[in-house]
Order: C-alpha cells, then sequence, then structure tokens
C-alpha cells in the first residue's frame, strides 16, 4: 500500500528494521548520558543525536563480512553495525565485558566480529585505514565492502586528500560517507570551508560525489544502495555525503553558544526519529503500538546491557602490559625476548652481494612463501624498482598488485598497509627516507602501534614499515639525512630494527615481517652499497637479539645501525693502544636484548653508547640509564654517549663531519674512560 | 521504588569539581526528563543541569558549597 500513496517509500520490511536500529541507537545514546548525567559515569562523550538515521538506513545493504571504520562520535555506527550492546557499554564503563576489555574506551571501540574494524579518535585518520581494508578485500577476492564514516570536518584533514585520491586510482571498494552535521567540534561550515558541499569536491578526484539528506533513511538508503553496489561491483569508491544537523554540542556536557541557536531549536522540534516515526504511521507501514512496543524492547536491551556491564570487573593488573604486543615478553623491562636461536647457516653457500641486494633477496623471498605479503610504496615498481634499487625486478616478477607503486602519500600507504594487516595480510610498505616518516606519524604512532592495545588483542598490524636513514653519506642536509629511532622507541606497540651488515638486513627483514605485530626497520644507506657475505636461502634472525661482534675486556661499545660499523672500527684501533673493546651490535632496539647489555658491560665494568642520532634525548640516553641503574656500584667509569650533535644535519661537508660521529670519535670516547 | 543517586557529573574532559549555584526545584517535588534541575559552575562556565531521570526529587548538596566529581548532589525516587 505504501508503494503507491508513497512512491520513493522504502519496502515496509526494510523501513521497519531501519526504525528499529535508530530506536537502539537512540536508547543506547540517551542512556550513556543518563549516566553521565547522573554522575554514575564519567568520561567525554560525544553524542550521536540528530545522525541515527544515517548508519541506520545503510545497515540493511551491509552484509556480515563487509567491514565499517569510524570516528569517536560513532556508536550509532557501532549499534547498527551490529555490536552487541553490552560490549559496547561495558566498554565505555572500562570493564573486561567490553569489546577491548576496557582498555579502549568510549573513543576506540573495535569489533571485528561484527565487521567494526577501527573506531578512532583522531579527526580524518580512519580514511587510509579504509583503504587498506579496501585493498585487501579487492586483493583477496572476497567482494567486501568498506564504508568510512566521517565528518564534514575531516574532509579538510590532508589524509581525506590521500585517500580518495589513493582510493579513486586504485578503484577501491570503499563508500567515504561524510556525516556532515554541521559542526565541525566548535566551528560551523561556513567558517570552514568555501566548499559548497564536501560530495562537490569528488569530481576533482574523478569518482561519484552525492550529497543526501542525512535524516530521511529513504534518500539514505537508495543513494548508500547505488555506493554500495558501485563497491562491489569493482567500479569503485563513491564519496556519500549524507547531511543531518548535530542535535547537541560537541561533547557531553559542552555548551551550545557556537551552534546557531535558531537552526538548533528548528532542528530539534523535528528530529529524524520522530519525523520517520510519523511517516511510518502516515503510510501506514506501523501502527502507533508496534512502534512502542520496538522502543520497550530496545529500552529492555540497553538496560540488560547497563546491568550486565554494572556487574562486570575492570580488568585485572596484569592486563596492564597484555596486548601491547603479540608476546608481552617483547616489551622492554617487562619479558625477556624469547631468545630464539640463531639460525645455522654454516652449510648454506655464500654470495657476496651488497645490503640493497640482500633486501631485494629478502622480500622476493617473503613474496613468494606467503601469499599474503604485498609491497607497497612511492616509485617501488619497476622499471623504477624503487629510488634504491631495493625492489628493482620484483614488480615484474610477481606483478603490480603485490608490488604497488602508489603516488607520493605517506598517510595513505601506511594507513593502506594497516587497514590491510587488520583484514589478515602481511604489507611492507616503504617509507622512501627516515625523515618522511613525519609526515605519516598519526598513522604509524596513533593507529599501527596502538590498534592492538585500544582493541584488547582483538585486531593487530602486522606490517613491516621499511625505511631508509640517509645520514652521513655526503651533502644530504637537515631532512634526508635524519636517524628518527628515537620516536619509535619511544612509542608503545611498534618494533624497531636497525641491521648494520647485509647479512643481518636480510635475516631481520624476514623476521619482520613474519612478526605478528608492526615492525619498523631502518636500513642504513651508509651501507647499502658495500658488498659482503650473505647466506643463500630464507632465513630470519630473531628480532632481541644482540650480535657480539668482537669480544673484550676492558670496554662495552654498544650501538646499532651505520654507527656500528664505526664502532667496530673503532675497537680495532683502540687494539692497536692495547684496549681490548667488546662490541655490541645491538640489531633491534624494541624488543631490545637487555641480558647481553648487562653481562658484558657488567664483566668490561665500562660502556660507550654511539648511535647516529642525535645524542640529546637519543635512545643512547634510555640506555645508559637503565645500565647504570641495574649495574650502580660495579662500574669502573660513567657509561659514555656519543651521537649527532643537537644541530639539524648540516649540508656543507666540514659541519656534516662535525655533526655525525665516526670510529675515531668513538675511539677517544672511549680512551677517556679505558685508557 | 526505586532510588538514583545523582552525582556531580564530569562535563568536561578537565573537570574535578563544581560549585553547586543554585537549585531549580525543592526538595519533594516530582521532576520530569529533561527539567534543569540545578545550576552548576565549573571551571569554564555555568551549566543548568536537566534531570536524566523522572521522580520525586531530594536535595542533598549545599548552594555555594564546591563539589568534587562523583560527589553526591541529590536524590530522585521513582
Amino acid at each position: 500500500m505504501s508503494d503507491q500513496a508513497f512512491p520513493n517509500a522504502l519496502p515496509q520490511v526494510t523501513a521497519l528494521s531501519i526504525y528499529k536500529t535508530m530506536i537502539r541507537i537512540e536508547a543506547c545514546d540517551q542512556r550513556i548520558q543518563q549516566l553521565l548525567a547522573a554522575g554514575a559515569l564519567q568520561f567525554q562523550y560525544y553524542p550521536c543525536g540528530g545522525q541515527e538515521a544515517i548508519p541506520a538506513s545503510i545497515a540493511p545493504l551491509l552484509n556480515e563480512g563487509d567491514q565499517v571504520v569510524t570516528t569517536y562520535r560513532g556508536v550509532h555506527d557501532i549499534v547498527a553495525k551490529g555490536t552487541p550492546m553490552a560490549e559496547i557499554i561495558g566498554e565505555m564503563m572500562g570493564k573486561v565485558n567490553g569489546t577491548s576489555k576496557g582498555k579502549g574506551g568510549a573513543m576506540h571501540l573495535s569489533d571485528p566480529n561484527a565487521g567494526v574494524m577501527v573506531t578512532t579518535g583522531i579527526v580524518g585518520a580512519g580514511m587510509p585505514i579504509a583503504n587498506g581494508l579496501a585493498l585487501a578485500a579487492k586483493l583477496k577476492g572476497t567482494g567486501r565492502v568498506v564504508v568510512v564514516n566521517f565528518g564534514e570536518g575531516a574532509s579538510n584533514i590532508g589524509a581525506f586528500n590521500e585517500s580518495i585520491n589513493m582510493a579513486a586510482l586504485w578503484d577501491l571498494p570503499v563508500v567515504f560517507l561524510c556525516q556532515n552535521n554541521a559542526y565541525a567540534e566548535y566551528t560551523s561550515f561556513a567558517d570552514s570551508t568555501r566548499s559548497k558541499s564536501i560530495a562537490g569536491r569528488a569530481a576533482g578526484y574523478g569518482l561519484v560525489g552525492e550529497t543526501v539528506d542525512g535524516t530521511d533513511p529513504d534518500a539514505i538508503h537508495s543513494a548508500a544502495k547505488v555506493a554500495i553496489e558501485r563497491a562491489r561491483s569493482g567500479k569503485g569508491p563513491t564519496l556519500l555525503e549524507c547531511n543531518a544537523y548535530r542535535l547537541q554540542g560537541h561533547s557531553f556536557g559542552s555548551e551550545e553558544d557556537h551552534m546557531d541557536q535558531e537552526e538548533l531549536a528548528e532542528a530539534r522540534a523535528n528530529p529524524p526519529i520522530a519525523k520517520f516515526r510519523a511517516a511510518l504511521i502516515d503510510r501506514g507501514d506501523a501502527t502507533a503500538a508496534d512502534l512502542d512496543a520496538i522502543e520497550a524492547d530496545a529500552k529492555a536491551e540497553v538496560e540488560d546491557a547497563v546491568e550486565q556491564s554494572m556487574a562486570a570487573d575492570m580488568p585485572s593488573e596484569d592486563e596492564l602490559y597484555i596486548d601491547v604486543f603479540a608476546n608481552t615478553a617483547d616489551v622492554p623491562y617487562v619479558g625477556t625476548p624469547d631468545n630464539k636461536a640463531e639460525p645455522d647457516l654454516s652449510d648454506r653457500e655464500v654470495q657476496t652481494i651488497t645490503m640493497c641486494q640482500a633486501i631485494t633477496e629478502a622480500l622476493d623471498l617473503a613474496l613468494e612463501k606467503d601469499p599474503d605479503v604485498f609491497l607497497l610504496g612511492e616509485d617501488i615498481a619497476d622499471p623504477a624498482g624503487g629510488v634504491t634499487k631495493a625492489t628493482v625486478g620484483l614488480s615484474t616478477k610477481h606483478g603490480e598488485d603485490r608490488v604497488r607503486a602508489t603516488p607520493i602519500s605517506e598517510q595513505a600507504i601506511i594507513g593502506a598497509a594497516i587497514g590491510a594487516s587488520l583484514s589478515g595480510m602481511k604489507p611492507v610498505p616503504e617509507i622512501m627516507i627516515n625523515d618522511f616518516t613525519m609526515v605519516c606519524m598519526d598513522q604509524i604512532a596513533n593507529h599501527a602501534a596502538k590498534l592492538r592495545y585500544m582493541s584488547g588483542g582483538r585486531t593487530s598490524v602486522p606490517i613491516t614499515i621499511r625505511t631508509v636513514t640517509a645520514g652521513n653519506i655526503g651533502n644530504f642536509a637537515a631532512q634526508h639525512s635524519q636517524s628518527l629511532e628515537a620516536f619509535f622507541t619511544h612509542t608503545p606497540g611498534i618494533k624497531v630494527v636497525a641491521p648494520s651488515t647485509a647479512a643481518d638486513a636480510k635475516g631481520l627483514l624476514l623476521a619482520a615481517i613474519a612478526d605478528p605485530d608492526p615492525v619498523m626497520v631502518i636500513e642504513p644507506m651508509r651501507c647499502y652499497y658495500v658488498p659482503a657475505e650473505v647466506p643463500e636461502g630464507y632465513y630470519e634472525i630473531p628480532l632481541g637479539k644482540a650480535a657480539v661482534r668482537r669480544e673484550g675486556k676492558d670496554v662495552t661499545l654498544i650501538s646499532y645501525g651505520w654507527a656500528a660499523v664505526e664502532a667496530a672500527a673503532a675497537a680495532e684501533a683502540l687494539a692497536e693502544d692495547g684496549i681490548e673493546a667488546e662490541v655490541i651490535d645491538l640489531r633491534s632496539l624494541v624488543p631490545l636484548d637487555l641480558s647481553t647489555c648487562l653481562e658484558s658491560v657488567k664483566k668490561t665494568g665500562r660502556c660507550v653508547i654511539a648511535h647516529a642520532a642525535v645524542e640529546f634525548g637519543g635512545f643512547g640516553a634510555e640506555l645508559a640509564a637503565k645500565l647504570s641503574e641495574e649495574l650502580h656500584g660495579e662500574l669502573k667509569a660513567p657509561i659514555k654517549r656519543i651521537g649527532g650533535s643537537y644541530t639539524p644535519v648540516p649540508f656543507t661537508p666540514s659541519l656534516e663531519s662535525l655533526h655525525f660521529l665516526n670510529a675515531d670519535k668513538i675511539k677517544n670516547v672511549a680512551s677517556q674512560i679505558a685508557g | 521504588m526505586a532510588k538514583i543517586m545523582l552525582k556531580l557529573p564530569k562535563l568536561a574532559v578537565s573537570m574535578q569539581e563544581g560549585t553547586l549555584r543554585e537549585w531549580f526545584v525543592e526538595s519533594g517535588t516530582q521532576v520530569t526528563l529533561g527539567q534543569p534541575i540545578y545550576a552548576l559552575e565549573t571551571e569554564k562556565t555555568t551549566v543548568e543541569v536537566e534531570s536524566p531521570f523522572e521522580g520525586t526529587f531530594t536535595c542533598i548538596g549545599e548552594v555555594g558549597q564546591t563539589y568534587k566529581v562523583g560527589d553526591p548532589i541529590a536524590e530522585i525516587v521513582q
């Protein structure tokens, strides 16, 4: 009956299902705010009032396997995708029955069981990750569609540009769902952009954009249906903008003075739920009594979830370090890395190749071994084969799907890797130069490193970020020469590897790719093209196992990366002066092989820590402090550090050589304490 | 009959305490959902706190007093 009188109306079953979801969202959102207003719960909450119709109208179009990424104002998206109510409310209360055992909280609900893959607290950061989920769907041919929700405020962030461009370029099965609620936190749409709409920007990127009334389920559903079918049939992404006025301030308890009071009053007088309820009755789809029953059921469902969550426990103390890494033994100072034995390579054929060629070989072996491994990065496909030539030949051999050249879009590169890894793949993104990791730091530090913990172990990010540190190769200056490992060792959840030899570069890279956690491998360009002996075939050098390069009794030199080569040379020079130095190459900083360092410094009583990175605030400071704490009273001299001067890396050779350490400088410092 | 304790709500991420400035309802009266029940001054602003429940209202806090987030302020009996 409704078909004739309301030609654009949805079928009754769909309409009622959408209404039910809207009511369940409202019941959840309102109950949370009730508990906050009563002081029973205390956390920062971002209500979704006014936006209920958007995910509710899309939900009937999504399969169980389809995936959603959302934001801190995303409880409506999460309820609509099917996360159990008790897990949502439990997480908001910080209880063990929550989606993340209480470790993620209201802003970081993730429930891969229901396809809620990431809820991010960083505006705009979900889009790059959604691309990765969609890329995995495309590469694996799962037919899965990804819907990424964000606000109009997020459309002014760089990640929007990078992600939309990459998704259009690669025809990714993703729907960019802009929930335009008229305010980006406290700033109106008009004060944020000259664009008339967000969807209007789509044309510039070569994808379809459409704006619909985000309070009208009929309109949302029909537009989303086209977008989802487009994605599912391999025809690429859509930018769908749903306009739905925010019915309250930015967060629970925040003032509303920044909002246009007339507009707000008008929107509140005709909220989407009441409007749809009236339409359903008007169309004859339901009676008031039918809809009352839906409301009563939703309230009961929420009440049951609140009771379950109130009764649940807070996580126990041992949960603190669980989910930082797959294996808690890898957490610095908490566990001792499971020291897998060094591989026995004595019967292997040995070839003389450069570190660069050893890396190419490792990537080739990884691509051959595991179909879930793929590479992505700027210029990495043939004929370029990467700016360092580390990936030369690989796209020709393994195809451009698996050795994937990207636009210059570091956030999109890391996001795509993260998303694909959440779907079980093992991506190896390349960030050309270490300095460039700073432009995608949000994806690395706030997402790759934290998603396992924030999801209470429900998701993990087994990506291997390869990056070159180009320090001390001559005239590469301040923005292409840095060693930034301390940024990453200071970020719980990501492992950091720094090889100094070609054989290690190969074995550590293969171990990193096989590792269940995100790993950053910092490859030293200074050692890149030096021929050395490298065993043939597949082998892994375990992460968290230092190498003792030279034994000695007088002083311990601890180093990593290209500085370890200088330390070894310093040891030879010291030997000529009668000082026997023990040289430890850490190889990985996280996990850290503290016991090898302790054992050596205990023996020698003296220690110099040498690294290419700026000395002030560097990794050496951490290690020196720890060794001093552990060995106080057994040291014969203060632990010394040597690293880069506290300056940007200078261009001109006369100053560059002053900035960086070398074997002579290490020798001088060691002689001061051991001479 | 259910007794619900109303505690001082956390209205901003940095908020630790607030001062009760005015009661809009008296003890013993019926309050409805969303009815302003008291004025709360925080470090940032003064807001009218609305009743999250309906029922018979009892004031506990005293006007002019500063309370910590989570301290009991009022009670509603349903």
